[in-house]
């Protein structure tokens, strides 16, 4: 028996997903698809292995004003203004000195992420990740930056007494640990490659599937031109 | 004319077509009971493909091959005027047919032949220098129509669907239109766009038939 009946099946017709089709095409080319796969993966592998591994490792920081003019002030602008003021002068080269790191100041700022963080309970403070090439490299960086910014917080605060503005206390809540995070890079790359061999693969096998002149059976017929099929005549040429 | 007694007149086609002994037999008889269980039992089918070489002039044969094997009747009609191939199949002369029947008095019965029990032949007839002209005619739908009294279906072998959408008679005058796709000669694209100008411009388009399938057992 034929699929559908009569005109029923046109009624119904523009409302059909296209789904349904892209899916049968991709299984049946899955070949091709899973090949792309395969080849993008492995580039991606390859270039992600061959590149410089990276470890992420995170530090947090709470600030809390002491009296003065920060007690009214929203908790993160005045972790702002804590920030500015700290960071002033040649901050980053003693972080550097403390940390041991070698290389110039704008790749060690290229690896630092510093981040303002404010929780309900009204704490606020910072979460400084470092992405170094070992995982030692990272907790050291990290964990230099917010003892740096302690201490010169407690030097501002010093200075405070001979006329300076800022009343802040500083901790660090929590020091960054060598194995504290681990870098997804290569993770996310593979699954970039996964979802990019699927789209390379797919759009290929969509393409060969519309130029090709073979088909394979009721359900492709069916499916390609969403109309009823019939009938299949086999080829009977070789008997004649 | 017996296809059947006589294993040389006609092309091998026409005798595999319509021998009830054949290998094919049973798919067309599949075909044609899936043709005759539509809804609103249509009578009258124009037979197109989206290209030339399909297979459309062999699923006529076929499906009317396998009517008669049970019984029932049917006639082809060959309106492919621009390449007349139904009363080559069948080892016949085109000196009579559907042009000559168009211009002549009396209805288009007596303008085909019996190719074997139960199914009546129209081939083309001469084709005029206006190919398109007979496809044209006021009596075209009605004389091919009067085929159906007594038989049970009449298929008419029509050119490429392209062609069909130009000749209102063929889109809207039947009571459908049957597409046949080669299984390793048309494109799915062809096909594809072809099924969607057939819907497009309104014809009841029945279904599709899968002619040539190098596997056979779907």
């Amino acid at each position: 028996m034929p699929s559908t009946n009569g005109r029923n099946w046109q009624r119904g017709r523009g409302e059909d997903p296209i789904l349904p089709e892209v899916l049968y095409v991709l299984w049946e080319r899955r070949l091709l698809v899973v090949g792309a796969v395969l080849v993008l993966v492995l580039v991606a592998a390859v270039f992600g292995l061959r590149g410089e591994r990276l470890y992420t490792a995170e530090a947090s920081v709470s600030v809390r004003p002491q009296e003065g003019p920060g007690i009214g002030e929203a908790p993160e602008t005045f972790v702002d203004d804590v920030l500015a003021a700290v960071t002033a002068h040649d901050f980053l080269l003693d972080v550097m000195r403390e940390a041991g790191w070698t290389e110039g100041p704008g790749a060690f700022q290229d690896r630092l992420d510093v981040e303002r963080y404010e929780e309900a309970a009204g704490a606020a403070g910072l979460r400084v990740r470092f992405s170094g090439s070992s995982a030692e490299e990272a907790a050291r960086s990290a964990n230099a930056y917010a003892s740096v910014f302690v201490d010169r917080v407690e030097k501002l605060n010093d200075s405070r007494l001979a006329g300076g503005t800022l009343a802040a206390d500083a901790s660090i809540d929590e020091y960054a640990s060598p194995e504290s995070r681990v870098n997804y890079q290569l993770f996310f790359l593979a699954i970039a490659a996964t979802v990019a061999g699927i789209l390379v693969g797919g759009t290929a096998a969509m393409l060969l599937e519309s130029r090709t002149r073979s088909w394979r059976d009721v359900r492709d017929a069916e499916l390609t031109l969403r109309a009823p099929v019939l009938g299949v005549i086999p080829d009977y040429s070789e008997e004649n | 004319m017996d296809l059947y007694a006589a294993p040389g007149s006609g092309a091998p086609g026409a005798r595999e077509l319509l021998s009830p002994g054949s290998s094919i037999r049973r798919h067309f008889e599949g075909l044609a009971d899936n043709l005759l269980s539509l809804g609103n039992r249509p009578m009258s089918v124009v037979v197109t493909g989206p290209e030339p070489g399909a297979g459309c002039s062999s699923v006529c044969l076929g499906i009317s091959g396998a009517l008669a094997g049970t019984g029932r009747r049917a006639a082809v009609v060959d309106c492919n005027l621009r390449n007349p191939a139904l009363h080559r199949m069948l080892g016949e002369p085109n000196f009579l047919g559907l042009t000559t029947g168009l211009v002549g008095y009396r209805a288009l019965e007596h303008y085909g032949f019996e190719a074997v029990p139960g199914v009546f032949a129209v081939p083309t007839g001469p084709v005029p220098a206006d190919p398109d002209a007979p496809l044209r005619s006021g009596r075209f739908v009605e004389a091919v129509r009067g085929l159906g009294g007594g038989r049970d279906l009449v298929l008419l072998d029509a050119p490429v669907a392209d062609r069909v959408l130009e000749f209102p008679a063929l889109c809207g005058g039947f009571d459908g239109v049957l597409l046949v796709v080669h299984a390793t000669r048309t494109s799915k694209n062809t096909a594809r766009e072809v099924t969607e100008d057939l819907l497009d411009a309104g014809v009841n388009l029945l279904g599709v038939v899968l002619n040539s399938f190098a596997n056979g057992t779907s």
